[in-house]
């Protein structure tokens, strides 16, 4: 547990837990709780490696830890040796559309992509160099030319849907690396990186038909899940965050479509026609539950999600696809409050527990229980508060305790148009939002 | 440094190669205007005053000597297809020699000029308010990239967008884009010049309205032909020689046996044949049974003497296709063709420029015949012309007051003046506008894929065009869109406001876009019989009194779903033949109706029966005593109240009145009381009134569904958005008080 923790780490912990966003690094230093949860995981991780399939659904409110978690067993994925291609949903990111976001979406999973030697993205470069070099020692061993062996070991992807291009711009980069020319190598990179647009850029730059548009999404993960294994990694995991923006599409028809493919995605898995491949994705209990708009508003995909009737009262079953992150304790936050302690003071000047007492019942007088189900918020605010006991030596942490606000946690909406409103408050004087509070806590 | 060298070398260049001897003062004005200072702006003068040259040379200038990157540099907003598609040609010329892009923006633009733009938006958009919308509905995202470095939203046809729905629902899109982006953007208004513009200042810039600076045209140079002329129903012709012994009365001829209920019609379609044949026009004819009688009359006319049918009926309920084919023939214009048409073609829709516009019998508002007359005249050159047709009705010894006053003519001259004299109606600052704001809310959600009840009324109420609804009301009226029954929006485990099963579909399809609908028409149903439709814009109750068809009715029952209105004859008085047709006149036009009915004064654009029936309505005026008393009883025990106020108040009393007990009809400034409840007298009923005991005006079945998204709110919005334009519940008191003092 108390392991040394490197200045680089703790710096990005601190500033991540401060915007209220998850550290990319570290995370272990500061992880409570969900041990089953993350047992059942590892397991999964092996699975992929031993060439097997996985999908899981993380589901939980705002605020309850989605990120973090998934993160955390990105960085696991990683440490065990397999390749992470993680990704945000957004409007114009999404895994079916007809106007370029499902691009958009493969996009930015290609941008992402980690390795452990470079697990904070932008890995497609060294994937493929690292694929090319092996080839090139394998030529050398048996002393025949690189490009044969490269057109052995990808011989069987022509058999898969797109494989044949997929292939092709390998190829094209071993030329490109042959000869030299940095122009064809980025434009093979930004092939696989799916920034092409346009089919017809793609063929000037690199004589291929085919480019990754918002069709064949899918059959790029599978075909990337076979190229880390041939590079020699174990297999390849696909993590989503934000499912909830498919929830949030305003057309049925698009939302259908989205579920569509969450289900042919599914069904690989599950039947095992996948291998090497993982998928996670991390959700609101809306985006699983509600039966108009959530993902059981699909029947095929509500059958096969169902929770087990019997886990309830007590007993958990997380071998299922859905995974329920349970709401923190209050003494997972108090351990939680701990770890950050422990990364953000030196041993002997930090604040005593009591502390760490008062700051949770200051909160749970603020937000009531929201505090230790939703932790983001809670966190951000006492990061804040040791940053202040920081930089102002002598202050009595029990002084500041009464000031420390925290809101209840409900989605990122208003941050846009309140930034302007004080940007622009010379113009018009911020009418305080107490007037309107009650839409703050509007309910239908 | 003169206006002319501020100017950035490719304009120059191409106002030399037109010739101009030099900038119009109302271009120099505008020019140092635009270069001067970064405030808003309007430019007001006539048809074919260079408005256009005036905004858009300093402005393509300044963008020319430093140019954005990305995104739209100007934005024209225009109301009309057919005026962006004429800008564009026109802008075309002009940037030729700037290398500007030019993109033509509206629902027939080709999607691939729309795909090019979308993918790297520059130079100048010209867009109609509903292709504004869609984009922000489909392309939410891009609207910062598009609109990042626009330096000036310029606004076209200003006068036309100041109070309705659509000019609310454009100032809300302006608002929402300077959100999006995150700063101002300078707004031009290019405008006819109205009597007062402090109301286009208010628009384009509610916080400050005086800064707004203004550029106005010295000598509206546009020409204006005017004829109203007069025509009397039940003959043939107007007896000119026949006049009584009792003065100036035209009595029914006895021994004409044939009477014609229609010859006023006939005549005046014989009029329009004469006249209107071979050219392109537009007949405003109220409503849809006025315009298949008169469609049918010119048709006929056309068979009978063997000549191409150019004469076409335009309404709400034919079908599409007969609609869009009127409305194609209109915008090719290469075939000449009149379209006979109730308001349908005043909005909106586009049909290019015509050549004269007829209107029979008077428009409710002075804002919608400036509108309609718009359409003529657009081009340079041209005059607007617009023929105004008034018919009365034969006096009888039993005729009506209403009648006897000439209401009808009387209106169409009040109208006239006061468009001569460039007013038009103020926008009603206190109306809520409830429906467009649905529009918005719906809109927003959509965009965003949901949104806080919090942001929402920050974005529409706080900082947008709906400054007075309260957080309370707004919250009442998502509440109303989210009833399971509605179900406009849904709301998500958070906060998240999204769109529900029937939102979703709604705001699917294209007809969303578009905030405004044409005035509803309702059926009056006798025994289940049909006897005709009507357009209401005005607050019915039960016990309200109709004139339709030359008879009075009383409204007992109103079917809002089915938009019906139930009647049964009514049992009171003599009806007049002045049908208060039911929609909403400004205090104004009334007010100018009792001036012209009390002066002296003979229009110049007034025909002969014109002249006669306007003479005979003053000696009635005079001889009822009308000029004295404001509250006169009648023959048969019925009262004649005179408020010579506008619908909106004259609505009010007649309602208060109604839940009283009270039988009242309405007319232009004027409320007939016919029949008492047993145990109160006229007088008594405008006491309570009048201290303020009484001030109910809603039964449970009014009709209280006007605009587009009506159908989704409760009645209490319903109500709230009644009284906040519709009615004027402060008025009552005052009002009777009035009346009784002048008793």
């Amino acid at each position: 547990m108390k392991r040394a923790i490197k200045r680089r780490e703790r710096d990005t912990i601190i500033q991540a837990l401060r915007a209220g966003v998850v550290p990319k690094l570290g995370l272990q230093h500061i992880q409570v709780g969900r041990a089953a949860e993350i047992a059942e995981l590892v397991k999964d991780i092996d699975r992929i490696s031993e060439g097997g399939a996985a999908i899981r659904f993380i589901i939980g409110d705002y605020g309850s830890g989605k990120t973090f978690f998934l993160n955390l067993v990105r960085l696991i994925a990683l440490e065990k040796g397999l390749v992470v291609m993680s990704a945000d949903l957004a409007p114009d990111r999404r895994l079916h559309a007809s106007g370029g976001q499902a691009r958009g979406l493969y996009a930015e999973m290609a941008r992402n992509l980690s390795t452990r030697t470079k697990p904070e993205g932008g890995a497609m470069a060294s994937v493929v160099e690292r694929f090319v070099s092996q080839a090139n020692r394998e030529a050398e061993e048996k002393d025949c030319p690189t490009g044969e062996v490269i057109r052995s070991r990808l011989e069987y992807f022509e058999e898969m849907t797109g494989g044949f291009e997929f292939a092709q711009v390998v190829h094209r980069y071993w030329d490109a690396f042959e000869a030299g020319d940095d122009d064809l190598k980025s434009s093979c990179l930004r092939w696989l990186r799916g920034e092409f647009a346009t089919r017809t850029d793609a063929r000037k730059a690199l004589g291929v038909r085919t480019i990754v548009d918002d069709r064949n999404v899918y059959d790029h993960l599978k075909l990337m899940s076979a190229f880390v294994g041939a590079a020699g990694y174990k297999g390849l995991l696909v993590s989503l965050d934000e499912m909830v923006n498919l929830y949030k599409l305003t057309s049925s028809q698009a939302r259908n479509s989205n579920y569509e493919q969450i289900l042919r995605i599914l069904n690989d898995v599950l039947q095992g026609t996948a291998s090497h491949l993982g998928f996670l994705m991390g959700g609101t209990p809306d985006f699983l539950l509600n039966t108009r708009r959530g993902l059981y508003s699909y029947e095929a995909l509500q059958s096969r999600l169902a929770e087990n009737q019997f886990a309830r009262e007590g007993l958990v079953d997380l071998s299922g696809p859905v995974i329920k992150l349970a709401n923190l304790t209050p003494e997972d936050m108090h351990v939680l409050l701990e770890n950050i302690r422990a990364v953000m003071q030196e041993p002997d000047r930090q604040i005593p527990d009591e502390a760490l007492v008062s700051f949770m019942q200051h909160c749970a007088n603020r937000v009531g229980e929201a505090y230790f189900k939703t932790p983001r918020n809670t966190v951000t605010a006492f990061v804040n508060l040791l940053s202040i006991l920081e930089q102002n030596p002598g202050t009595n942490w029990a002084d500041l305790i009464d000031n420390v606000d925290v809101a209840p946690d409900g989605g990122d909406d208003l941050s846009d148009i309140l930034d302007e409103y004080e940007a622009g408050s010379s113009k018009e004087p911020i009418r305080v939002l107490e007037e309107n509070d009650d839409l703050a806590s509007f309910r239908l | 440094m003169n206006e002319f060298d501020r100017l950035a070398r490719p304009i120059q260049k191409w106002i030399r190669g037109r010739n101009w001897t030099a900038l119009r003062p109302i271009q120099a004005e505008a020019i140092n205007a635009i270069f001067g200072s970064e405030a808003d702006l309007i430019i007001a003068a006539g048809t074919a005053g260079g408005k256009t040259e005036a905004a858009f040379l300093p402005l393509i200038s300044q963008v020319l000597q430093s140019p954005s990157e990305s995104g739209f540099d100007l934005v024209y907003i225009g109301p009309l297809k057919a005026l962006i598609t004429d800008q564009a040609r026109r802008m075309e010329d002009i940037c030729q020699h700037a290398s500007l892009a030019i993109t033509p923006w509206h629902g027939d633009v080709s999607a691939s000029i729309k795909a090019r733009a979308r993918k790297k938006p520059k130079g100048i958009l010209l867009i109609t308010p509903e292709s504004l919308e869609a984009m922000f509905i489909r392309n939410g995202l891009q609207v910062p990239v598009y609109f990042s470095q626009t330096r000036a939203i310029i606004i076209d046809e200003l006068h036309s967008l100041l109070d309705n729905e659509r000019g609310v629902h454009l100032r809300s899109l302006m608002n929402r884009m300077e959100l999006a982006v995150g700063h101002p953007i300078r707004r031009l208004g290019l405008s006819a010049t109205l009597g007062d513009m402090d109301l286009a200042r208010t628009y384009l810039c509610p916080n400050k309205p005086e800064q707004v600076q203004l550029v106005e045209g010295q000598n509206d140079s546009s020409e204006l032909l005017l004829q109203l002329r007069g025509y009397v129903q039940g003959s043939m012709q107007f007896p000119e020689n026949k006049k009584t012994t009792d003065g100036c009365e035209w009595t029914r001829n006895e021994n004409d046996t044939e009477q014609d209920e229609h010859a006023a019609d006939r005549a005046i379609a014989e009029h329009i044949f004469e006249k209107m044949r071979g050219k392109r026009n537009l007949v405003f004819a109220g409503a849809r049974n006025r315009v298949e009688l008169y469609a049918d009359l010119l048709r006929n006319k056309c068979d009978n003497e063997h000549l191409p049918q150019e004469f076409y009926a335009h309404h709400a309920n034919l079908s599409r296709y007969e609609r869009s084919f009127v409305e194609d023939r209109l915008s090719k214009g290469n075939c000449p063709t009149t379209a006979i048409c109730t308001s349908t073609l005043e909005l909106g829709i586009d049909i290019g420029d015509v050549n004269c516009v007829g209107q029979i019998g008077a428009p409710f508002t002075v804002a919608s015949l400036r509108q309609r007359l718009g359409r003529s005249g657009r081009r340079a050159g041209q005059p607007a012309i617009l023929r105004q047709y008034a018919i009365e009705d034969y006096l009888s010894p039993g005729s009506h007051i209403a009648d006897r006053l000439r209401l009808n003519l009387l209106r169409a001259i009040a109208m006239i003046e006061l468009l001569l004299n460039r007013w038009c109606e103020p926008p009603s600052q206190e109306a809520l506008h409830l429906s467009t704001l649905v529009h918005q809310t719906l809109s927003i959600i959509a965009e965003r894929g949901g949104a806080s009840a919090k942001r929402l009324y920050i974005t529409l109420c706080q900082k947008g065009p709906f400054r007075k609804v309260s957080p309370d009301l707004f919250g009442k009226l998502l509440r109303s869109l989210g009833d399971p029954e509605i179900g406009l929006i849904e709301q998500a485990d958070g906060d998240l406001l999204l769109l529900g099963p029937k939102g979703e579909k709604l705001v699917e399809h294209y007809s969303f876009y578009a905030v405004f609908k044409t005035p509803e028409e309702y059926r009056l149903l006798h025994d289940g019989k049909e006897i005709g439709t009507l357009p209401v814009d005005m607050v019915l109750n039960k016990g309200s009194q109709l004139i339709f068809a030359g008879r009075r009715w009383e409204v007992i029952e109103i079917d809002i779903t089915s938009r019906a209105i139930l009647v049964i004859p009514s049992q009171s008085g003599t009806p007049p033949k002045f049908g208060g047709d039911p929609g909403l006149i400004d205090d104004k036009v009334v007010s100018k109706m009792r001036f012209v009915l009390a002066d002296s004064f003979v229009p110049q654009y007034l025909d002969k029966t014109a002249v006669a029936l306007l003479e005979e309505a003053r000696s009635n005026y005079q001889s009822y005593r009308l000029d004295k008393s404001r509250l006169i009883s009648q023959a048969d025990g019925s009262h004649i109240l005179s408020t010579w106020r506008g619908t909106v108040k004259t609505c009010s009393l007649a309602l208060a009145l109604q839940t009283l007990g009270f039988k009242t009809s309405l007319y232009d400034g004027m409320i007939e009381v016919s029949s008492n409840p047993d145990n109160l007298t006229i007088e008594d009923g405008l006491c309570q009134i009048a201290d303020g005991r009484h001030n109910n005006m809603f039964s449970e079945d009014s009709n209280l569904m006007f605009e587009k998204f009506h159908p989704f709110l409760t009645e209490e919005l319903l109500r709230l958005d009644a009284l906040s334009n519709k009615l004027d519940q402060s008025a009552l008191a005052p009002l009777a008080q009035e009346i009784i003092e002048d008793a």
